[in-house]
């Protein structure tokens, strides 16, 4: 038979992991609802057109090229495990962490990655240029 | 780590060598604490390298602090992992309490953390990788990944405030709770403290611990593998092949196998083999990587 101070240990333990659980519950909520905007990248008209007129450039993550009218951009992120890629020697872009390699329109060619690099259009934003990469 | 049970003196009087490796451990984590206490007013998380650049450049003996801190952190796991290995090996862990092992395993997991945001922390090219990478990995965890991720990393991209503050503080307190708890002592025995400070000492003065280059250092140059810390290349390989959830699923699989050690009779020596499965894997891996980096 169990006595007074054993059930008043008892119960002291399931209230504090009671508390604890309820503490975790918060936490988890709080977490939750601080997921990231999404990102957006300004990107000045002369920058680009100087990554246009190179070819092609890395501005701020992203590879721009053109056309100048409507230049794109390529997020410079590997699609595997987030790292940034960069330029390879044998042309594309190659990720360090993990060796997966992309050509230069983004398909992925070699590696653990499975999805191309992200591509999108440039938007024209009063003189700036703007894209959510 | 430290463990009293282990080094209870056995008939003949003499101090169990498994335990003394505990307690070079324990020596190794004080050390370890107190020079990371000393880096704190160089440190800035907004400023990573350039603080750390301008505690090795401009500060005297910055680059001794700096690489005392990291010698005694990676002796802090390879005595941890030698302590283990030699428990296992003369079948004692059944000399702690259930309780007590399954909490002295988690001490492994918990060092490689408190080394790999260590590694995080420095601010450098390599380590800036290191950020999205274990960002990513922390997603894929069911139910819990991107809180954890939050949790972890913090939630504003790319700061390093919030793992400044679990390497220092939230890790850092639990290896030592713990550890005493194993060793049931709150501090390292002085001889261990001693070696461990003459260890680490004698390695940062020896042997230098550059910073790499800044993280946009390798944007316009060709491409080249960029190696992680020393002790995590066996999962940089392993994610070239696997799928990225055995990132921590691997490590899950690790602790899990250590813990049911203790309480498997027959079974012990199939355990046994699964973790020494687990380790060659390891091994090949970290080849794997390694492989990668030099072609």
């Amino acid at each position: 038979m169990s006595s007074r101070r054993d059930f008043l240990g008892e119960l002291w333990r399931w209230t504090g992991g009671a508390l604890l659980f309820a503490s975790a519950l918060i936490l988890h909520r709080v977490l939750r609802a601080a997921a990231p905007a999404p990102r957006e990248t300004t990107l000045s008209p002369e920058a680009v057109s100087r990554a246009i007129a190179e070819g092609g450039a890395e501005l701020g993550g992203l590879f721009v090229t053109g056309p100048p009218s409507a230049p794109t951009a390529l997020s410079l992120t590997c699609t595997h495990l987030g790292c940034r890629v960069r330029p390879a020697s044998s042309g594309g872009f190659a990720c360090p962490c993990h060796g997966s390699r992309f050509a230069v329109d983004g398909k992925r060619t070699f590696g653990p990655a499975r999805a191309p690099l992200a591509r999108a259009s440039l938007e024209r934003r009063g003189a700036s240029w703007v894209t959510r990469l | 780590m430290g463990d009293a049970a282990l080094t209870e003196a056995p008939a003949g009087g003499a101090r169990s060598s498994s335990g003394d490796l505990g307690r070079l451990a324990f020596g190794f984590l004080a050390v370890s604490a107190l020079s990371g206490l000393a880096l704190v007013p160089f440190f800035s998380p907004a400023h990573a390298l350039e603080s750390l650049e301008r505690l090795h450049g401009g500060m005297p003996w910055g680059f001794f602090l700096r690489a005392l801190h990291a010698y005694s952190s990676f002796g802090l796991l390879v005595t941890a992992v030698a302590h283990l290995v030699q428990v296992l090996a003369r079948r004692t862990e059944r000399q702690l309490s259930a309780g007590s092992w399954w909490r002295s395993v988690l001490l492994l997991p918990l060092t490689l953390l408190a080394l790999l945001s260590g590694f995080v922390l420095r601010g450098d090219a390599a380590a800036a990788e290191a950020l999205p990478v274990g960002s990513r990995i922390a997603e894929t965890v069911p139910l819990i990944g991107p809180e954890l991720q939050r949790l972890l990393l913090g939630v504003i991209p790319g700061d390093l405030g919030a793992i400044s503050l679990h390497h220092a503080g939230t890790l850092t307190l639990l290896l030592w709770l713990i550890t005493a708890e194993h060793g049931r002592r709150l501090v390292p025995d002085a001889r261990s403290l001693v070696l461990a400070g003459l260890v680490s000492a004698s390695l940062a003065g020896t042997v230098p611990l550059p910073l790499g280059p800044p993280p946009g250092a390798f944007s316009g140059g060709a491409a080249r593998v960029l190696l992680g810390p020393w002790y995590l290349l066996g999962l940089q390989g392993a994610l070239v092949d696997l799928p990225v959830p055995s990132a921590w699923l691997a490590p899950l699989l690790l602790v899990l196998l250590l813990g049911f050690v203790r309480h498997a009779d027959r079974a012990r020596r199939l355990v046994v083999v699964l973790l020494a499965g687990w380790v060659a894997a390891y091994a090949a891996f970290t080849v794997r990587i390694l492989l990668l980096a030099r072609n």
